[in-house]
């Protein structure tokens, strides 16, 4: 090895050995497919059959390729800092071949990855399939995803929605150009131009790293929010009444304002948007459930970090030494971390009842809302209608703390196979969920299995959520992190809140379509209980390794 | 009556093929300063975190002033001050921060003595953690593990972070305060002549294992040659066959 080409690429191969077998094999697969085709009855041109075989692994390969050679398998992609291996910074390379080389290599991969797919895979019948320009596009997204990965941004999470913002506008042109048959040169034209200038982007965000320039807007955006939105959160200057409220406020520093400052950066192109709607009720209500839904996703984004400590510390995903030594007990340590997903929920809603009604106001939009409130008193009367518009966003805010806490059972185990394994996997599911639901909905006949066998199906998770609730309980006890009486408190709270929810679902689907103990048992399957039992079993795991 | 404030007992502890510590025992009466001495690897650290309920014992059992720091972590952690190793205070935090917030957890802490060791140890109370010196940030955590005049005082190889004069002037004369006080300190370390300037007890630990546990002056004693007493240093070779300071090959 006598370059330092050599020794990058020696170690992308090292590193990630596994996965690149498990490319080959299933390349391999496709291959195979391919040479036993012509005499078998196996074809694509069923879009559910095409998308499970081959859209599926593509998808996830190409997520893969994307992931090792953005280096987003060593990172905080939630995190301020570059996602570029610090340690690469000391090498004796100049910073235009730090990009450069892992760009390359990642290109001929994806191209590799798209050639094989192309020339392997069984497409449907009938339908031509171009070469170059989807490499191309390919590359480009490659390393558009590079260099927004190694660029240091000034706020947690920031990262993430600009990702998000950027690819799905080259998608969305290469979308539009598709569906205006542009042709093969034209399409080049698009793409190419892109990956020189994603590199230029990446040379620039590896410099800007190599120097240690990370920009911290923290306390602009994040810091007036939490004290005036949030009263309760107590102020370092101010001393604290008990061990229990300085570790609240510690984390609420630590990660309480991620969530506010993520929903504060999404909401003004949000609002934007009603400008632009004007008379169309319909565009602003579904504006209106944009802005709704923005605060439990972007919790359910921010909860898988929750338990990222420091940069910097040796074992990343652990419990730094500073914190497992704090003189509380592990529940103490989850009920602060419940304490500042309240306040963070909080906050983040406040944002939104402060912002939302503003804007509606300032783009005069304001009397179509007050239109259909006015209907809707019509036809239910003013109470029902009250009760059900309270209803609706108290479901929302339950909802953004829900997904906060839910996923701590496993980011808190810091075990970091564990956490990257479940993040593999959700996005396995999620990819494999279009082609699944798109077949349900394409089919009566599963349409009317599933819903035959609907409440087969939830009583089967009411009794594996129980079990695994069951054996928490035990856990917990056995371990000593909870007592007999606070496990039963807990019991008795989660038995309140599923009864007021069923409560309320009768009263909402009082029809004769839906059982009453199908109800019960979405009420059950709704109010956490096992994931968020499991959180001080993880973080014991954690804390005491 | 006099009992051990550390007790560990036939502790092993092995990650993946490696055994970090192997049927562990040591028992650490009140009131006296404790050097835990080996080289880079030998097993300080992990028996450190097992004081400390950071590892949960495998086998064998860890007892400090009687508790399981794992079982109960409120009753061991609230009356051990720590420094650890790692440099890991919230960069986030300023000075004055840091101070308040681990005041909260401990209900003997003295404020007084706080600000006097922050002013022994020149630290700005308005400046952010993260624009700390490595030295700067292990003095915070040192004032932090000492405000509250702990009973028991862990420092995880204290001369990786503090700087010499720190290390000479103040680190010396806080230990030896504490032990004269009655209270117990127990600090690692790979430098063996800053071990046997302040150390009563010396615990030297190779491989995972014990090698010699004693109080210093018997092991001067009882390795004398010719009427020369040698160096720890020179002791610790004979034991464990490398010097301390050598991470090895």
């Amino acid at each position: 090895m006598r370059s330092p080409a050599a020794a990058i690429a020696w170690e992308f191969r090292g590193r990630h050995r596994r996965g690149l077998i498990a490319l080959a094999g299933y390349l391999v697969v496709l291959a195979t497919f391919k040479l036993i085709g012509p005499g078998w009855t196996f074809n694509m041109d069923s879009p559910e059959r095409f998308g499970v075989v081959v859209m599926g692994p593509l998808a996830t390969t190409f997520l893969y390729v994307l992931t090792v050679f953005s280096f987003g398998l060593s990172g905080d992609v939630a995190g301020r800092q570059s996602m570029y291996p610090a340690r690469m910074f000391t090498l004796p390379v100049s910073t235009a071949e730090l990009a450069l080389w892992p760009m390359l290599y990642g290109a001929a991969a994806i191209t590799l990855l798209w050639l094989a797919t192309r020339f392997l895979a069984l497409w449907p019948s009938g339908f031509d399939i171009p070469t170059v320009w989807p490499a191309l596009a390919a590359v480009s997204l490659l390393a558009w995803t590079q260099a927004l990965t190694w660029m240091p941004y000034g706020l947690p999470g920031l990262r993430v929605i600009l990702a998000v913002l950027w690819l799905s506008t080259i998608d969305t042109i290469v979308l539009l150009a598709i569906h205006y048959h542009a042709s093969e040169p034209v399409m080049v034209a698009i793409v190419a131009p892109q990956i020189p200038l994603a590199f230029v982007a990446a040379r620039l965000a590896v410099a800007r790293a190599r120097r240690g320039d990370v920009p911290d807007w923290r306390g602009r955006f994040a810091g007036p929010v939490p004290t005036t939105a949030v009263p309760a959160v107590r102020r370092a200057g101010s001393g604290f009444s008990s061990p229990a409220g300085a570790e609240a406020w510690f984390e609420w520093r630590r990660r309480g304002r991620t969530l506010p400052a993520l929903v504060g950066i999404l909401l003004p192109f949000e609002l934007a948007l009603l400008w632009l709607a004007r008379d169309a009720a319909a565009f602003v209500f579904e504006i209106l459930f944009l802005v709704a839904v923005t605060p439990p996703f972007m919790a359910a984004f921010t909860g898988w970090t929750g338990s990222k400590p420091q940069p910097g510390v040796g074992d990343s995903y652990g419990v730094s030494p500073f914190s497992a030594t704090r003189p509380l007990t592990t529940a103490e340590l989850i009920g602060a971390k419940l304490k500042m997903a309240s306040w963070s929920t909080l906050a983040a809603w406040g944002l939104v009842f402060v912002t939302t009604p503003l804007a509606l106001a300032w783009s005069g939009t304001w009397s179509l809302v007050l239109d259909r409130a006015q209907r809707l008193n019509g036809a239910i009367g003013t109470p029902r209608a009250v009760v059900l518009v309270l209803l609706i966003l108290a479901g929302f805010i339950v909802a953004t703390w829900k997904h906060l806490v839910q996923s701590w059972y496993i980011g808190l185990t810091g075990r970091e196979w564990l956490i990257k394994g479940s993040v593999l996997l959700t996005l396995t599911f999620l990819i494999l969920l279009g082609p699944i639901v798109e077949w349900i909905i394409d089919s009566s006949s599963a349409q009317r299995a599933l819903w035959n066998a609907l409440p087969l199906i939830l009583a089967g998770l009411v009794v594996l959520k129980m079990s695994a609730a069951a054996w928490i309980a035990t856990r917990l006890e056995r371990s000593q992190l909870l007592g007999r009486n606070a496990l039963v408190a807990g019991a008795a709270c989660w038995c309140v809140a599923v009864l007021a929810l069923y409560g309320v679902l009768v009263w909402f689907f009082s029809t004769p379509f839906v059982a009453r103990y199908v109800l019960a048992l979405v009420a059950i399957l709704a109010v956490p209980l096992a994931r968020l039992s499991a959180a001080p079993l993880a973080l014991a795991w954690n804390r005491h390794r | 009556m006099n009992e051990p404030v550390i007790a560990v007992s036939e502790l092993t502890r092995r990650f993946g093929a490696t055994t970090a510590l192997a049927s562990v025992s040591v028992s650490l009466p009140r009131g006296a300063v404790y050097g835990l001495v080996g080289a880079n690897g030998a097993g300080k650290t992990t028996l450190i975190k097992h004081l400390l309920g950071l590892l949960r014992a495998e086998s064998g059992s860890v007892r400090v002033f009687g508790r399981d720091p794992v079982t109960d972590p409120v009753g061991v952690l609230s009356r051990i001050g720590y420094l650890s190793e790692e440099n890991d205070l919230p960069g986030w935090m300023r000075v004055d921060e840091l101070l308040r917030y681990s005041r909260a957890f401990y209900p003997a802490w003295d404020d007084d003595y706080a600000d006097e060791l922050r002013q022994a140890f020149a630290l700005d109370p308005a400046a952010r953690i993260k624009t700390l010196s490595k030295g700067q940030k292990a003095r915070a955590g040192l004032l932090i593990a000492l405000a509250y005049r702990p009973e028991l005082l862990v420092l995880d190889e204290p001369s990786s972070g503090l700087d010499p004069i720190v290390r000479r002037d103040i680190l010396g004369a806080v230990i030896r305060t504490i032990a004269d006080e009655g209270r117990t300190v127990l600090f690692s370390s790979h430098l063996l002549d800053e071990v046997e300037q302040v150390a009563d007890h010396v615990t030297m630990i190779s491989h995972g294992t014990i090698v010699l546990s004693a109080p210093l002056d018997v092991i001067r004693e009882s390795h004398r040659v010719d009427g020369r007493v040698p160096s720890l240093e020179e002791i610790f070779i004979a034991h464990v066959g490398t010097p301390a300071s050598d991470p090895g090959p």
